[in-house]
């Protein structure tokens, strides 16, 4: 039993772990090393999240890293009404469908599969490496580069909407908030999304 | 009230239950493909899930390290204002200032003045010397006055038997 004014924790307890609530009040009052934390905590997932979109790593390191910034200088505005990582997620994804917007409208055509399975580095799936067998690596890589041709293929928001269901596992409310739009238009773009991808991949999946 | 599309959406999600599953169930009755559909839409998740691993962050650490960098740049304090325009007329300037027009109004009153004033003054300077001026004998006595006239001061000196040479007009 403790005594009077004794710490009811263990001395030897590991520092409690400062959540996003407490990093994001202490970022609103300039602490950069507040903001450092997070920009640790979200790289990874913000960077898949974007590379899946995109399929370019210098692009996404790109874009993450605008992301981030937009986030330290609206962070004074953010009020709390959803997660930090829903809001966040809402930065970068406008900066990333306005992206691919610019792409299209400069006349930079979409993914083309033919393209993606070409760019396959021969050496990459010849080579044995050790847990994986050759086979099981062309089937991975075939897969993965019949996947993305399918992706590019989606409108930017049909690209979020998919990748934010079923990569990240973010409900209907979450990628609402995200994308400022509806549950109901979540749900719709999600039922074409779908079927679209369905359509361009059945083979994969039945051939599996 | 959802439409068919964000009903099969939630449906395939499981989000659907209670009697609003049960009226979606019935409404798929003229559906006899959206089981199928159902099982394909799951199969394209796990796909997705199986083989969308994106590449690792590469330079973790530089990439924190790039942002912190363009934060403290933007945040830079901004340039100093420049200092506010200091009047001519400093303290030394002013001292300097008023000497100066104490002179030239000095140099303006003895130009200007006329000459003749100055010469009285003179006179009266030599007169109130002559005034002063003590001697041993009772009966020399010195009268001073001015003529208006003449514009001159005159000193009139009785009982004085010796006039020094050098005090002889001339």
């Amino acid at each position: 039993m403790p005594l009077k004014g004794e710490p009811l924790t263990a001395p030897n307890a590991a520092p409690s772990v400062p959540d996003d609530g407490d990093l994001v009040s202490r970022c609103q009052r300039g602490d950069t090393a507040a903001f450092n934390e997070l920009v640790t905590r979200y790289r990874g997932k913000v960077f898949a999240m974007i590379y899946n979109m995109v399929h370019n790593e210098q692009d996404a390191w790109d874009l993450a890293q605008d992301g981030f910034l937009k986030a330290w200088k609206s962070i004074g505005r953010f009020r709390g009404q959803s997660s930090f990582y829903t809001w966040l997620y809402r930065i970068v994804m406008n900066l990333t469908i306005d992206f691919l917007r610019r792409k299209q409208v400069g006349g930079e055509t979409e993914f083309d599969d033919s393209i993606g399975l070409r760019n396959i580095d021969p050496g990459s799936v010849t080579t044995p490496r050790t847990g994986i067998l050759p086979h099981e690596k062309v089937t991975g890589d075939e897969i993965r580069a019949r996947i993305d041709a399918a992706v590019s293929r989606l409108s930017p928001e049909h690209r979020a909407v998919i990748l934010m269901r079923e990569i990240e596992g973010m409900d209907y409310r979450e990628i609402a908030d995200a994308l400022e739009c509806s549950m109901g238009t979540v749900m719709s773009r999600l039922f074409y999304a779908r079927k679209k991808m369905q359509s361009m991949l059945r083979d994969v999946y039945e051939n599996l | 009230m959802k439409t068919f599309e964000e009903k099969f959406t939630a449906w395939v999600d499981g989000r659907l239950t209670g009697s609003e599953l049960a009226a979606f169930e019935r409404e798929l009755e003229e559906h006899p493909e959206a089981l199928a559909e159902k099982e394909a839409a799951l199969e394209l998740g796990g796909l997705l899930r199986a083989h969308l691993a994106a590449p690792p962050l590469r330079n973790a650490d530089f990439f924190n390290q790039q942002i912190l960098q363009q934060i403290e740049s933007s945040v830079r304090p901004a340039a100093p204002a420049p200092a506010p325009r200091r009047s001519f007329w400093t303290l030394p300037r002013m001292a300097f200032s008023g000497a100066f027009l104490l002179l030239l109004a000095s140099l303006l009153y003895f130009a200007a003045v006329p000459n003749t004033r100055r010469e009285v003054r003179r006179d009266q300077q030599y007169v109130t010397n002559v005034l002063n001026a003590q001697s041993d004998d009772p009966n020399i006595t010195a009268t001073s006055f001015h003529s208006d006239q003449d514009n001159v001061n005159v000193v009139w000196l009785d009982g004085l038997s010796y006039m020094p040479p050098d005090h002889k007009l001339k």
